[in-house]
């Protein structure tokens, strides 16, 4: 074995953007090299050029995994958790739409499209959410009992919090609703103020189970049923999302005067935030789907 | 003299040299690369290399020793390394031969 001289230590500065970049590789690759790759940048120094290198490379670790660092357990449990933060985005969203659309009391504009969106929308939405149910529930109870078994309050507040936190949001929009609430209803403020509490509490709920999974790792029969599940609830949810997207062009396009829609600019953000939701849900899925497979190596 | 690491390089085939004559940890690579190839490998090429390396089984990791671990040459790996050196040495070969011609015939 070669003597390793004894270079400058690195700063802290550059201490601190080294590790930064290297929290950008996959978990499997930090826990295999992650503690050579500190050790060489200790003893070598962490320049920027060094530290940008480092950040660039973790990109192909991402794409291309190694084979000898792949763990279908371990892939099947980020996926899952991947994309039940991206389908409780899409709920999210899909439940603004509704509450825009379909939910204001209003007839549907007599546009055959639009009326095909809404009905491919709501059955989309209804079959997501029967499969995230039917595919996720056992593996919450493995979990919950695993939790239970093994005295860990932290993780069963985290599982519960899909339970406690919407609930939680729910009372709250009720009780403020009946407080503020005046004969045109809430206001565009206060509902955008609601939105962005929903979309907290979906991603409070959401990170929950989530944060479960990375700690408990479970593994078998019901992490399998629900990565399979999730394949099943990104794809109907993602549909789900372009249904309304066709809908809500729809709406701008040949019912302008319906409800208001002929604002271009709510289009424009509703769009790229589904498209963002479903391309994260679908590939995170897919990736979760195919460690489900024996013979599913990166 | 280390040069910066550009399209010339392999890293790959240095990791592989470097660990053609005994067991070397990270920073022991990258200084025996430097040192005796004139190339700065970077920590995150080189461990995107060893990555790939060891998933080919081209290299093998050895006990750790605390947070660095040594790598040494499979049998794979050294076969490997042997080929490609003998298909840069032809390269060289012929690189020099026609470098050689190419100065003859501008003198002429």
């Amino acid at each position: 074995m070669s003597a390793a001289q004894t270079p400058p230590a690195a700063s802290s500065r550059s201490g601190v953007l080294a590790r930064a970049a290297l929290a950008l590789y996959p978990a499997a690759w930090r826990a295999r090299y992650g503690d050579e790759v500190r050790a060489l940048l200790d003893e070598s120094g962490a320049d920027l050029r060094t530290i940008a290198s480092l950040a660039w490379q973790a990109l192909p670790a991402w794409v291309w995994p190694a084979r000898h660092l792949y763990d279908r357990p371990a892939r099947m449990r980020a996926s899952l958790a991947t994309v039940l933060m991206a389908w409780t985005a899409l709920t999210g969203l899909a439940l603004v739409f509704a509450q825009l659309t379909q939910a204001q009391g209003l007839r549907p504009p007599g546009h055959p499209i639009i009326g095909w969106a809404y009905w491919v929308f709501d059955v989309a939405v209804l079959v997501s959410v029967l499969v995230v149910a039917a595919g996720g529930l056992p593996l919450w109870l493995l979990m919950l009992r695993s939790a239970r078994r093994e005295h860990r309050p932290r993780d069963i507040a985290y599982l519960l919090s899909p339970a406690v936190v919407p609930a939680m949001y729910l009372a709250a929009v009720i009780v403020a609703v009946r407080l503020i609430s005046h004969a045109h209803g809430v206001g565009q403020w206060w509902f955008l103020g609601f939105v962005l509490l929903g979309f907290a509490a979906g991603g409070v709920s959401a990170a929950g189970p989530a944060l479960a999974l990375r700690r408990l790792r479970p593994r078998g029969p019901a992490v399998r049923l629900a990565a399979r599940a999730a394949g099943i609830a990104a794809a109907t949810m993602s549909l789900a999302g372009a249904a309304s997207i066709v809908a809500a062009a729809g709406l701008y396009s040949w019912a302008p005067q319906y409800a208001g829609y002929h604002e271009g600019w709510p289009l424009g953000i509703y769009l790229p935030m589904v498209l963002l939701a479903a391309a994260v849900a679908t590939v995170s899925a897919a990736r979760g789907i195919r460690a489900t497979r024996p013979s599913g190596a990166a | 003299m280390t040069d910066r690491l550009d399209r010339w390089a392999d890293p790959p085939l240095l990791v592989l040299a470097s660990l053609a004559d005994q067991p070397r940890h990270g920073y022991a690579i990258t200084q025996d690369v430097a040192d005796t190839m004139g190339v700065r490998l970077s920590a995150g090429t080189l461990y995107a290399v060893i990555s790939r390396l060891e998933s080919q089984g081209l290299i093998e990791p050895l006990e750790s020793e605390d947070r660095r671990r040594p790598y040494r040459l499979t049998a794979a790996g050294a076969h490997a390394l042997a080929v490609q050196s003998e298909r840069m040495s032809h390269v060289a070969f012929v690189a020099r031969e026609r470098l050689h011609a190419h100065r003859g015939l501008a003198r002429a």
